[in-house]
Order: C-alpha cells, then sequence, then structure tokens
C-alpha cells in the first residue's frame, strides 16, 4: 500500500523501506501490554488532557536522551520528534551533511536523514507514543519513513502546512500529497492501526481568529474524510481570552458534527499560547499553567504545552519537563472549582459556528474540494493574516477586542456576513491609533503585560 | 491620516532575506509604509539578493528594503559586492532586523554587513520612514 498508485515516493527511499507487511507489523507492535498508540492514549482523556511536549535535536544520541529525560521528569503522554527545517523542506541532503558535521545546527531532528531504523530506535527508548510534528508542504517521504519508523502520529495538512512554512508551493501541490498521506492513513486503519491525524490549527501562530483556524482544519478533514480517514485531531492556538477559546475547543466538535461523516472520529487539542512571550520567568509560568487550565475547560483531548524559555529560544530539557508539570498541575481536580460565565462562552460559540458555516459552506458546495481550495485562496475567500506564502493574499487583519479576545479588525475577501462584520468592528471600536501600532501591541500582549503594571485594555505603546 | 499626498512616486522594495521565512514583522512594515503613501512592491519571505535586484531594475527603486531576524543576514546578503560589481542594486540597500542571534553579536553584524556595501542598518521598522524620506528627498527635489 505503499504503493506508487497511492503515494509517490523519493524511488531510492521506498526501496530501502521495509515491506508493506513489515510496516504494519511494526506499528500493530505498538498496541501491546507495555505501548500504545496515540489515538489510545488520547481515548484515555475523558476530561482531562493528555499532555504533550514539542522536542527535536539533530543528534541521535542527544534525541534519545532528551525523549527519556522528559518522560522521566515530566511524565508526558505522547512526546515529540519536532523535525529541522531542512527535512520540512525536503532537503533531505543537507539534513543529512549537517547531522553528520554538526547535528547541534539543526533545530529538530533529522529522521529521513537518519533513517527508519533509528526512528524505531527512538520508538523503543521510551513508553509513550511518539508524534511526528513538522511544517512540510510535502511530508509524503517523511511519513513513510515515520511509519516505517513505528511511529502512530503524524502532525500536518495541506493548508496549514503550506501557507504558513513556505513562500511559493502551489496549494494543487501540497493538497495532492497530503491527500496520499491520507489515503495511506486510511488504508491502514482498514489493517486495525488506526493513526492519529493531526491538523494544524496553529497556522502562523500570531493573532489568528478562532473561526479562521477552524475553517481550514475542517477543510482539511474534510479533504482526509473524502481519503477514507476516519480519525483525526483537530488543533486549535490558545488566543489568550478564556471565554473565546473555551467556545473555540468547544466548537470544533459542534461543527465536525455538522460537516464531517458521522463515523469520524474527532479528538480537540489545544496549543498552550503560540505568540510571543513574556521573558520573565514568573509571567511566562503563569502562562503556560493558564494554558493547560483553558484546556481542561475547554474539553481539549490533548495540549501541547509551552514553557517559561520560549521568550530565550529553544528551551531545555528541564524546562520542558517543568511546563508539563504545570499543566498538569493546572489540568488537575485542585482546579475543578473554576466556573466561567456559560453565557459568555455561548455566545462566543454561536458566532465561531456561524463565521465557520459562512467561510467554509461555499468552498463545500464546489464539486471539487481540492480545487475549491486553490481557488479560494486564488480570490481571497479564504485567506490568512501574516501569511507566508505568495498563494494567500494576507488581506486579513487581526485586533484584539478589550477583552483580549481576536477579531477581525479587515476581513480581505472573506464571505462574512455583514451580521458577523458589523459585531467585529464594533467590539474593535476602541482601536483608533495607527495600525500597525495597534497589531503590534497585540503581538505583544502577554510579553509587554506584566499583571502587576497594567489593567486589561491599558497596553503600553 | 499622515501626510501621503507629498510622497514621491518612487517605488520601494521590500522582502526577507534568502533564507528566512519570517512573514508577520514583513507584512507589518509593508502595511505601515502603505498606510504612509509609500510605494512598496513586497517580494515576501525568503527572498534571493537577485531577485531583489531584478525588481530594482525592473521598477527603477528609490531604494531596497531586507529584512532579516534569524541571524543569517550576513550569509544572504553575501553576494551584494558581486552584484554591485556587475552594476545591479545600485540604488541604497537599507537592511533590517537582527543582523545576528548571537548575545551580544549585534555590533559584529552591523559591521559585516556594512563592509559587504549595505548603505544603513535599522534595528527598528520605526526608524524606516524618516530614512526613506531622506532618501526620496532628493529625487523629490529633482523632480520638482
Amino acid at each position: 500500500m505503499l504503493g506508487e498508485d497511492v503515494i509517490e515516493l523519493d524511488r531510492e527511499r521506498r526501496q530501502r523501506l521495509p515491506s508493506w507487511s513489515e510496516i504494519v507489523d511494526g506499528l500493530r507492535s505498538a498496541t501491546s501490554d507495555t505501548s500504545d498508540t496515540a489515538v489510545e492514549v488520547l481515548k484515555r482523556a475523558k476530561g482531562r488532557p493528555v499532555l504533550q511536549p514539542r522536542c527535536g535535536v539533530g543528534g541521535h544520541a542527544e534525541m534519545l536522551d532528551l525523549l527519556r529525560a522528559l518522560e522521566s521528569a515530566g511524565a508526558p503522554d505522547l512526546l515529540s520528534v519536532t523535525i529541522d527545517s531542512h527535512t520540512r523542506l525536503r532537503h533531505f541532503a543537507t539534513a543529512d551533511r549537517v547531522r553528520r558535521e554538526n547535528p547541534a545546527q539543526l533545530n529538530g531532528y533529522p529522521l529521513v536523514a537518519h533513517g527508519w531504523e533509528r526512528g524505531r530506535e527512538l520508538v523503543a527508548a521510551v513508553g509513550v507514543p511518539l508524534q511526528v510534528r513538522h511544517g512540510s508542504p510535502d511530508g509524503r517521504d517523511l511519513f513513510a519513513v515515520s511509519l516505517a519508523a513505528g511511529i502512530t502520529s503524524f502532525e500536518g495538512g495541506g493548508i496549514g502546512y503550506n501557507i504558513p512554512y513556505a513562500k511559493d508551493v502551489p496549494l494543487a501541490d501540497s493538497l495532492r500529497a497530503w491527500q496520499q498521506v491520507d489515503a495511506v492513513t486510511a488504508e491502514l486503519a482498514r489493517s486495525g492501526v488506526v493513526l492519529e491525524r493531526e491538523l494544524f490549527g496553529s497556522l502562523t501562530a500570531v493573532l489568528v481568529p478562532p473561526s479562521l483556524s477552524l475553517a481550514m482544519t475542517l477543510l482539511e478533514a474534510v479533504l482526509a474524510a473524502e481519503q477514507g480517514v476516519r480519525c483525526v485531531s483537530i488543533s486549535y492556538p490558545q488566543s489568550g481570552e478564556v471565554h473565546q477559546d473555551v467556545a473555540a475547543l468547544r466548537a470544533i466538535r459542534a461543527v465536525a458534527a455538522e460537516y464531517l461523516p458521522a463515523d469520524m472520529t474527532v479528538f480537540t487539542v489545544l496549543h498552550e499560547f503560540m505568540g510571543v512571550f513574556p521573558a520573565g520567568r514568573d509571567w511566562a509560568e503563569a502562562l503556560v499553567h493558564y494554558g493547560g487550565l483553558v484546556g481542561r475547560l475547554g474539553g481539549a483531548d490533548k495540549v501541547i504545552t509551552k514553557t517559561h524559555q520560549e521568550a530565550l529560544g529553544i528551551p531545555t530539557a528541564a524546562a520542558n519537563a517543568h511546563g508539563l508539570r504545570l499543566a498538569r498541575a493546572a489540568c488537575s481536580p485542585l482546579l475543578d472549582f473554576v466556573r466561567l460565565d456559560e453565557g459568555r462562552v455561548a455566545e462566543e460559540q454561536h458566532w465561531i459556528e456561524r463565521e465557520v458555516a459562512e467561510l467554509v459552506t461555499p468552498v463545500l458546495e464546489r464539486p471539487r474540494l481540492a480545487t475549491a481550495v486553490e481557488a479560494g485562496f486564488a480570490a481571497g475567500t479564504l485567506d490568512i493574516p501574516f501569511s507566508a506564502s505568495v498563494h494567500a493574499r494576507a488581506d486579513v487583519v487581526p485586533l484584539r477586542d478589550p477583552t483580549g479576545a481576536i477579531r477581525y479588525h479587515a476581513a480581505g475577501a472573506l464571505p462574512l456576513s455583514g451580521d458577523v462584520l458589523r459585531r467585529q468592528h464594533r467590539l474593535l471600536s476602541h482601536r483608533t491609533a495607527a495600525l500597525t501600532d495597534e497589531i503590534l501591541a497585540d503581538i505583544n500582549y502577554f510579553a509587554d503585560r506584566p499583571p502587576w503594571t497594567a489593567e486589561k485594555g491599558q497596553v503600553p505603546a | 491620516m499622515r501626510d501621503t499626498t507629498f510622497r514621491p512616486r518612487r517605488a520601494l522594495v521590500l522582502g526577507v532575506a534568502a533564507s528566512d521565512a519570517h512573514a508577520v514583522a514583513n507584512r507589518l512594515i509593508h502595511l505601515m509604509l502603505t498606510e504612509q503613501g509609500f510605494r512598496v512592491r513586497n517580494l515576501g519571505v525568503c527572498t534571493p539578493l537577485a531577485e531583489f535586484a531584478d525588481a530594482a531594475a525592473e521598477l527603477d527603486a528609490a531604494a531596497v528594503i531586507i529584512g532579516s531576524v534569524n541571524g543569517h543576514a550576513v550569509n544572504d546578503l553575501a553576494d551584494l559586492p558581486g552584484l554591485r560589481a556587475m552594476g545591479r542594486l545600485a540604488c541604497p540597500v537599507v537592511f533590517g532586523g537582527r543582523p545576528s542571534i548571537e548575545v551580544g553579536g549585534a555590533a559584529t553584524g552591523r559591521a559585516r554587513l556594512r563592509e559587504l556595501g549595505v548603505d544603513h542598518v535599522l534595528d527598528r521598522a520605526e526608524q524606516l520612514p524618516a530614512l526613506l524620506d531622506s532618501i526620496l528627498a532628493p529625487v523629490l527635489t529633482h523632480a520638482g
């Protein structure tokens, strides 16, 4: 089933992979007394999110050490293999050269260069499942090597791993690559191995309006369903305003029930705040803790954790484990007394669901979805703010309202209704300074606003 | 709104250095300059120096503005002397961002960029409008 008719791979790499039946057996052996697949771990969440850190370094021995250190010091439910940027862009030869000469220069683990046999050593080194996290517009070879390594979770999709990450990869190419990944995922499920296929709703990770995140992952989920996939994880980036974030996490389930096949399992994932972190340790820790609590309040099945060192660079293993423990404490019964204004959450959720419907309905009504997505981005009826890609207009401009919730200041050509846009403009009527100053203040919302020096709404210029 | 009427119509070329995919600052600076009445062609992220030269020639640009925050700017701009020797990129080249990610490496990074022929090295986007006005001013006078 890794045949050329299903998924196109580099010819030499395909020849070095084990046979399909060996790959399936390897993935099945992940389901044993001593270990689980990623999906089995997610099923255990039941109201308290399972926790996973990001982690990846260039050297193999160093990666083994990192995974073991995080497992023993942070007790994660899942661990990540974060992939370096050369591999993400399919510069496999460069990744291979750098990992031989100076692996510390890589910003992640070059799994394709290290090879699937070493990937199996990573899987065997720890007692929790691994997920490959990357950012590849075309992740097909990386996917095949991940499967051969026995890794049961793979992140990405044809929109969220292209538009925020690559300058000039046509959507037709990335969507086609990910349709092939999904076709293999569906075939594996028929063989009894259900992968976690997480869709990356964080996009550019800067001031992403919730309905835009949900619309993009929903379209990717429908595309996956077309290929036969019946299990996806849909991730959403914490905005920082709790009612909006809880509403968005709940809205994932509502829109999934509306637009996805009835037999599709959907796990919800909260990415703890992905934007500019405060440099001070105590305020950064408060933000990490807050993220865990938001995930629990929103009923997320999984939370991807952050660390108090985000503002300083790539975190140490100790800081990463500490972030896991903070999130664990935030999700514990200790804070079960916390209640939100449910009316406010319901109001937010109503509008998020309405906005998602307005964004995706015109696309889903077209006969061929992948073509419709491509046409939508070309016309600006699908768009994301601050995109790296020339294939998105980036005419959408987000800002925070007085509570900190993220709103549409400018919606570009998005097909949002008058009712939606009037509400958005009303909520932003106080934002009258020069637009770039307002955007900068919002990007630095947490970094510039230590809780003991400023009230909400008094953002330093 | 600020004065947009009196800004010369001569084009500026904006973009991010070849190895850098950070789009947010680039999008913001494009927005800021457009709001203030500058005419900007934005080449976006991951732009090789030769593409800056091509766009500058095509538009007869008054200046080229290159951003980078990933610490590889000196490497990404290494071809500047070669291009200039061929008579390309004759207009002022403005660099903005972090010339080096090493702690305390900014001064060295700035010096190396100046050695390559970068005309102006800025570390804050807010410094851009005044600098661009000073670059555009003689053109305005000349154009009457």
